[in-house]
């Protein structure tokens, strides 16, 4: 007995001395990251270890964990919980030249608390075998809720992040009185209740049921890859992408990004890790499989959503405001009735 | 000293500690979701009640009267038909009607819309034999109340399906045959005498059921049904309130556990058990054309909606792609999921066994009432007895480690009592229909003879209760294997299992991805079914 506690008493000690790890808390989960992960082991031969789940759940735990948190890293693919983190006051700011250097300062959170690892856009989808090109010339969000798209519009349930994200950039952007009209209209436009996910919306245009859909831009890439079936292969074939509000603020932008946390008990592993995800060659990597768009402006998007093109203009409002007006965004879409 | 020593023992050997002591921490996490009541109360409760709230509470009404009528007409039909006749396939379905049981309901929720949308393979199959257009569309809208009462039913109706089939077994062929001397037909025989007489199993039966519907998000999620469950969701995740949604969740338990109450009380002074020395085996009867047609697809539909769609559907989906799963992760996270579902089944079983014991050695009214909260744990969403869970082994940790170090946090321990509390219902239900077979007397001759206390348990009462706590073990296993949001929450770094990896790729809307680690959901969960399904067969008296 005694020699087992000794056993286990050295075991830990040595773990402690050469425990040389990085700890990841995370809502982002594909599988291609995996491969990544286990590079840059190989490459720095610090070990990654992950906990996927929930963005808020995460969260959570992190601020039960307190300063014991095993924690260095937070990622989400959701701008609103960094947003959130940084409000508990549980990031430090990023120290890093490169990141500081490379990524753009409008995908940085305040303070550098946080970057953006990646990030999509929420657009439009049309089948122009039904809806003519110049039917959707110039489009904005705002003309979803145009009366002559009655009944010919799908798009998720408002349980959607994405969704809260997008009609949180609109209060921002036109105000809650005009978003909460705009919503009420978009609901009369709804061709069947919000139900699927992004890619049923798509498939629902290619296939004739709805003439536009919202979704984000990455679901095509993944369609268009065949790596989803054939089927939604060839609905993606059938259908057009467009980038809503490009005459004015620009299409709506959301995040994957990471920040560092106040109690890491990693810290130069942590920063090793963030550099590692922004440089060139694994953001080249990582959105060739995830169909994303690079924070590098230099890093061009994978071939199969290239076709879309390639520089189209974003909407600057900050992730701070998709954090701080999601609730109100969600009681809007309550109020509207978008279920 | 003497004195003080003597009252020392006594409280210990009272079997009054221990199980208190046990429960206390079992239900801590319940009890912090419960305390979130005693806090304040955000406006977001205003705008609840005004737009929402109504919604939630009709949705989630609906949903479990809906599903609580199919389960119990499933599963005792069922039941039935497999007791009392005999015909082609019998003693497959005998064990084949529990398979269901290892598909979770949000994995046949998947598979039905699949199937059923508008553009779903199956109206794609039927468009392409009969070649008609794009806009026509053979099926109903799955996406639908009707579509997640079916789903829920034909996953869960097991439960009600195995009380049911283990009361039967044990009603007496003489009361039968009275039943039919005395001009009852053999539907009349049904209704009017055998289940009336298995009624408190069967409603034991369905309140499994409704706790689990209840708890459920996935499945409805998918289905874009607003229940309360994603009433709480969407109230943490979009209105940032987790105060509220704990709030809401408490309500939940609460109105659950009125339920359970009356539950409890109208089953005390119900129990019906025939003589055992008069007992003579029910008669099969032989069934011959038609019927014994009938009396095949009674049983063939249920395991063909709720078990050969789904795998079938999945092995497509799986053979399309990620096929590599099985090479790559299936061994490592088999054997997390098999290791953990084991654990938390025999502590599971060992818990409600030493409290009905302790309940029936030393009446207690606490540990009685700490017993059935610990029940309404499966009712709990999983994610939100998660959140109260961190909450306690943060807690332990800054109680036990001066707050140096975590320990507790984010290991298997936490994650095994979260799996405890929200399995204990299942483990404590065939515990408890276990000790009503035991005669009291048996208790008193075993005392008359000095044995007592532990030896009564461990001698007397463990190996007659071999079947239940099998059973109890099995039906803890086949849950856990399935669960899915407290995994993800409460467990250590890099630990994955099946269902971590199913949540990995659904969550990311690549369902055909997810169908391999599925399908090794349902091969797992088929481990401890097969077990049960022999125990049934091997149950039957003489």
């Amino acid at each position: 007995m005694k020699k087992i506690q000794l056993i286990l008493l050295f075991s830990f000690f040595i773990n402690l001395v050469i425990a040389n790890e990085v700890n990841v808390y995370t809502s982002r989960h594909y599988d291609s990251d995996d491969a990544l992960y286990e590079e840059f082991t190989d490459e720095t031969g610090i070990e990654v270890n992950i906990i996927s789940g929930k963005g808020s759940a995460l969260l959570q735990r992190l601020k039960a964990e307190g300063k014991n948190s095993p924690a260095d890293i937070f990622f989400t693919v959701d701008a609103g919980n960094l947003w959130k983190v940084q409000k508990e006051g549980l990031f430090q700011s990023i120290q890093s030249k490169k990141v500081l250097t490379e990524v753009p300062e409008n995908l940085r959170g305040p303070n550098d608390e946080w970057t953006a690892i990646a990030k999509r856009a929420r657009v439009i989808f049309y089948n122009p075998e039904n809806v003519s090109d110049e039917l959707v010339e110039n489009f904005n969000y705002e003309d979803l809720a145009d009366q002559k798209w009655n009944k010919r519009i799908v798009i998720r349930s408002s349980n959607n992040m994405y969704n809260q994200s997008l009609v949180a950039s609109l209060i921002e952007n036109i105000g809650e009185e005009a978003t909460e009209k705009w919503a009420k209209k978009l609901v009369g436009n709804f061709a069947r209740k919000p139900q699927g996910n992004d890619r049923s919306q798509i498939i629902a245009v290619a296939n004739g049921e709805a003439d536009l859909a919202v979704a984000n831009s990455y679901y095509i890439g993944i369609m268009l890859s065949g790596s989803a079936g054939q089927e939604q292969l060839e609905a993606a074939k059938k259908v057009k992408m467009i980038f809503p509000n490009q005459e004015n603020r620009g299409a709506h932008i959301n995040i994957s990004g990471a920040g560092i946390l106040k109690n890491a008990p990693n810290k130069d592993n942590a920063n090793s890790f963030i550099e590692f995800l922004i440089s060139k060659r694994v953001q080249k990597y990582m959105i060739d499989k995830s169909y994303e768009y690079s924070v590098l402006n230099d890093v061009p998007p994978s071939i199969e959503i290239a076709g879309f093109g390639t520089n189209f203009k974003e909407d600057q409002t900050s992730v701070r405001s998709f954090g701080e007006l999601n609730p109100d965004a969600v009681k809007l879409m309550d109020r509207s009735g978008w279920k | 000293m003497q004195r003080f020593l003597n009252l020392k023992l006594n409280i210990i050997s009272s079997w009054r500690l221990l199980p208190l002591a046990v429960l206390i921490i079992f239900t801590a996490p319940l009890v912090i979701v419960l305390s979130s009541l005693l806090g304040s109360y955000s406006d977001n409760w205003l705008h609840l009640y005004e737009f929402v709230l109504l919604d939630y509470v009709n949705s989630s009404l609906i949903l479990v009267i809906g599903v609580a009528i199919l389960v119990l007409i499933i599963g005792t039909v069922t039941a039935w038909t497999i007791t009392n006749y005999n015909f082609i396939g019998k003693n497959i379905f005998e064990w084949a009607l529990i398979l269901p049981l290892s598909i979770p309901p949000y994995i046949l929720a998947y598979t039905f819309t699949g199937l059923f949308d508008p553009y779903g393979d199956a109206n794609n199959l039927i468009r392409y034999l009969f070649d008609l257009s794009n806009d026509y569309v053979f099926f109903p809208n799955v996406r639908s109340m009707y579509g997640a009462i079916i789903v829920f039913s034909f996953t869960l109706y097991p439960y009600v399906y195995l009380v049911s089939r283990s009361a039967l077994i044990n009603q007496s062929k003489s009361m039968k045959e009275a039943s039919r001397l005395l001009g009852l037909n053999q539907v009349q025989v049904f209704y009017k005498l055998a289940l009336p007489m298995i009624r408190p199993a069967v409603i034991a039966g369905v309140m499994l059921v409704i706790m689990e519907t209840l708890s459920d998000f996935g499945a409805v999620d998918h289905f874009a049904i607003e229940t309360f469950t994603t009433g709480i969701f969407r109230t943490w995740y979009g209105l940032y309130d987790l105060q509220t949604a704990m709030q809401l969740a408490s309500l939940l338990l609460i109105i659950i556990g009125v339920f359970y109450l009356i539950e409890k009380n109208t089953r005390g002074g119900s129990i019906y058990t025939s003589n055992n020395s008069n007992f003579s085996p029910n008669l099969e009867e032989d069934l011959q054309g038609f019927k014994a047609l009938v009396a095949f697809l009674i049983c063939f539909i249920p395991i063909f909606i709720g078990f050969i769609i789904p795998i079938v559907e999945l092995s497509f989906w799986a053979y399309e792609v990620n096929l590599g799963f099985f090479n790559d992760k299936f061994v490592s996270n088999a054997i997390n999921t098999l290791s953990l579902s084991l654990g938390t089944g025999i502590i599971c079983a060992g818990l409600a066994l030493l409290i009905n014991f302790s309940i029936r050695f030393k009446p207690n009214k606490l540990v009685e009432k700490l017993s059935s909260l610990l029940s309404l744990g499966y009712a709990v969403p999983g994610l939100i007895l998660a959140v109260g869970m961190v909450q306690l082994m943060v807690y332990l940790d800054t109680f036990l480690f001066s707050g140096l170090d975590i320990v507790l946090t984010g290991s298997i321990f936490g994650l095994m009592i979260a799996y405890v509390i929200k399995t204990y219902a299942l483990a404590n239900s065939s515990i408890e229909s276990g000790y009503q077979r035991i005669s009291n007397s048996m208790d008193e001759s075993s005392r008359l003879l000095g044995i007592s206390g532990w030896r009564m348990l461990i001698n007397i009462h463990s190996p007659l209760m071999k079947t239940a706590l099998l059973t109890s073990v099995l039906l803890v296993m086949s849950d856990v294997v399935k669960e899915l949001p407290a995994t993800l929450i409460l467990r250590p770094f890099n630990f994955e299992t099946l269902a971590v990896s199913t949540y990995t790729y659904a969550s990311e809307e690549r369902m055909l991805q997810a169908a391999a680690p599925a399908i090794a959901i349902v091969i797992i969960g088929l481990i401890p079914i097969i077990f049960l399904s022999k125990m049934i067969r091997s149950s039957r008296p003489n």
